[in-house]
């Protein structure tokens, strides 16, 4: 099953070169592989290692979350809008499963 | 651990002479609650090839957690660089006594040198921000996480 990734700006229309926060979430367990189940085995690691965000098929930000990044995990950043654009957000995790989603940044 | 000797050595010192006030000023500068700094050099190592001494303290840079957070498997944590986006080239997160003290790595190319995520902290320690500037300074910013239920385990 592939990652299931939102995206979201806010404000959802910024006004140009206004600040815009995007917030990403990722759908995803994310085991830091050091927690045990009930019968005490060891829960396999699986988390994102790699969250690449583009806007307009240009690589601007990249993250590599370790085992110490929470479920569900968040990743928001800041950017100037000076033009609208397309934001396309890749991940991939352990286990090989990948995930993508784009979103369209549209200016007021 | 040269620096740990050192507080140490400090402190006992001044225990003995002076008032206990400015025992307490000395000691709030040098060690956060739960610091375990060689746990963090090896991770440091490992990720930077930089030691903790390598780091500089700055006002630039600001991190903002929760100084007790119910849950260490979810951790709000935010950090802003008052710097030109320009000379930013990474931001690192650490924290002490994490089995992998490597938090997360970001890499930023034309954002704005911000970064907002949720961590997970194994046990009380402080959490450090690290933000990586192009010309190879790495600037530094602590702060201690009291944690009831550890994030990792």
């Amino acid at each position: 099953m592939p990652i299931n990734i939102l995206v979201r700006f806010t404000p959802a229309k910024p006004k140009a070169g206004e600040e815009v926060r995007v917030q990403i979430v990722a759908q995803h367990p994310m085991e830091p592989g050091t927690r045990r189940d009930a019968s005490g085995k060891v829960i396999p690691a699986d988390h994102i290692t790699e969250l690449n965000v583009l806007m307009d098929n240009q690589l601007i930000a990249q993250v590599k979350p370790g085992p110490g990044t929470s479920a569900n995990p968040l990743f928001a950043f800041k950017m100037k809008a000076s033009k609208a654009g397309q934001i396309k957000v890749t991940c991939k995790d352990l286990t090989g499963q990948t995930g993508e989603r784009t979103a369209d940044l549209t200016l007021a | 651990m040269d620096r740990r000797k050192f507080l140490k050595a400090s402190a006992g010192a001044v225990a003995g002479a002076v008032l206990a006030s400015q025992l307490t000023s000395g000691l709030a500068q040098g060690a956060l609650e739960g610091e375990d700094l060689a746990n963090l050099e090896k991770g440091l190592q490992q990720v930077l090839g930089k030691g903790f001494k390598d780091m500089t303290v700055s006002q630039q840079v600001k991190l903002t957690a929760p100084t007790i957070a119910e849950s260490g498997a979810n951790v709000p944590v935010e950090i802003e660089a008052s710097l030109p986006a320009e000379q930013v080239k990474a931001i690192h997160c650490f924290s002490d006594k994490n089995a992998n003290p490597l938090l997360f790595t970001v890499i930023l190319n034309g954002v704005l040198p911000y970064y907002a995520t949720r961590v997970r902290v194994a046990e009380t320690a402080p959490v450090r921000a690290i933000v990586e500037t192009k010309d190879g300074k790495f600037l530094m910013a602590s702060q201690s996480v009291r944690v009831t239920v550890g994030g990792c385990g």
